[in-house]
């Protein structure tokens, strides 16, 4: 079995999701983890896709280039390593949200401070929002090293004074029920 | 009285909506022997329904016991034909089940919920309970009615990122 990394970027508009897919489904892939949404009028489409042997990425690429035209997208796929699995912090899992008045280098600041503590952001999500007067949001998902978590709170706050951006961190262990 | 292996998806009784227990016989009375004991065999359990052990009844067994989301706590609790008299105060958090390894999601439930059925003696014993053990509650009785965490999860980011469209 091979494994494909492929993105989708192109102007948002009903039909891509169902345009590409088929595509692939077509030819005889299936579909693993995918994350779609749309950024900021764009609709970006990122999807880990397992395909059988004798499938190669530039096939792929050609078979999506008629539906790639036709929806003004941008198409890209690359074959990935199939043992890649997400990287183990083993840590507690924690969500952080971090917002401000607009500027350039909050997001690189921020995960600067968790990187320096091994916290592994498993997802982030930010958006610009609000005219003119712009406001930033981020939401990260986080592991945190087990015994870190106080210190990585000290931090993330030293760095959003220096910044002028407000934090909050809270625990997001999940209950088994 | 046994440990019952846990189904897990996409097995279909998982699926299914259970059928009130008609008396407390014996069988009935066993199932909810499993389901104490399945329950008590994973020590991060602190719930567990019927279906989920591949038993199409309306009963199951609670115990948020010692657990530090806990709030209010009746201990070991096992209710057949349980239901919900009263929901209030809803409140998001972060949910996994047995049934669904390796996923979890937010899930908008009330935090006060009263509820009501019948014990393993027959009586009828009403709950009002809170926090993780009113979604504890409420995460069992929807097993009954065939829903898992998964048919009730908020969209990953629609509840804090709304769509809108740039022009």
């Amino acid at each position: 079995m091979s494994r494909f990394a492929i993105s989708v970027f192109g102007r948002d508009r009903p039909g891509i999701v169902a345009a590409v897919t088929r595509v692939l489904a077509d030819a005889g892939c299936n579909l693993e983890d995918t994350s779609m949404t749309i950024l900021r009028g764009h609709f970006a489409m990122m999807l880990v896709i397992s395909g059988g042997a004798g499938i190669f990425a530039r096939d792929l690429e050609a078979e999506l280039s008629p539906v790639a035209d036709r929806l003004d997208l941008q198409v890209s796929v690359r074959s990935v390593s199939d043992d890649v699995t997400t990287a183990q912090v083993g840590g507690e899992r924690w969500s952080a949200a971090v917002y401000a008045a607009d500027q350039p280098g909050l997001v690189a600041r921020m995960s600067e401070v968790l990187a320096d503590h091994q916290v592994n952001i498993i997802d982030l999500e930010t958006r610009l929002v609000g005219e003119p007067d712009s406001v930033y949001v981020m939401h990260f998902e986080l592991e945190v090293p087990a015994g870190r978590a106080a210190q990585v709170q000290a931090d993330l706050a030293a760095a959003a004074r220096a910044l002028g951006v407000e934090v909050s961190m809270r625990p997001d262990e999940p209950d088994v029920l | 009285m046994a440990v019952r292996p846990v189904l897990r998806l996409p097995a279909p009784q998982l699926k299914i909506v259970a059928k009130p227990v008609a008396r407390l016989d014996q069988p009935a009375q066993e199932v909810a022997d499993d389901l104490v004991d399945t329950m008590g065999a994973y020590d991060h359990c602190v719930g567990l329904a019927a279906p989920q052990i591949g038993i199409g009844l309306r009963v199951f067994a609670m115990d948020v016991s010692g657990h530090p989301k806990a709030r209010s706590c009746h201990g070991l609790v096992v209710l057949f034909n349980p239901e919900v008299l009263l929901g209030a105060e809803p409140k998001m958090a972060r949910e996994g089940c047995m049934s669904v390894p390796d996923l979890t999601g937010n899930v908008l439930r009330p935090s006060r919920v009263v509820v009501r059925g019948t014990t393993s003696q027959g009586s009828t014993q009403v709950i009002e309970a809170d926090a993780l053990e009113a979604r504890a509650l409420l995460h069992e009785l929807d097993h009954l009615d065939g829903l898992l965490f998964l048919d009730r999860v908020a969209a990953p980011h629609a509840d804090l990122f709304q769509r809108r469209t740039y022009r």
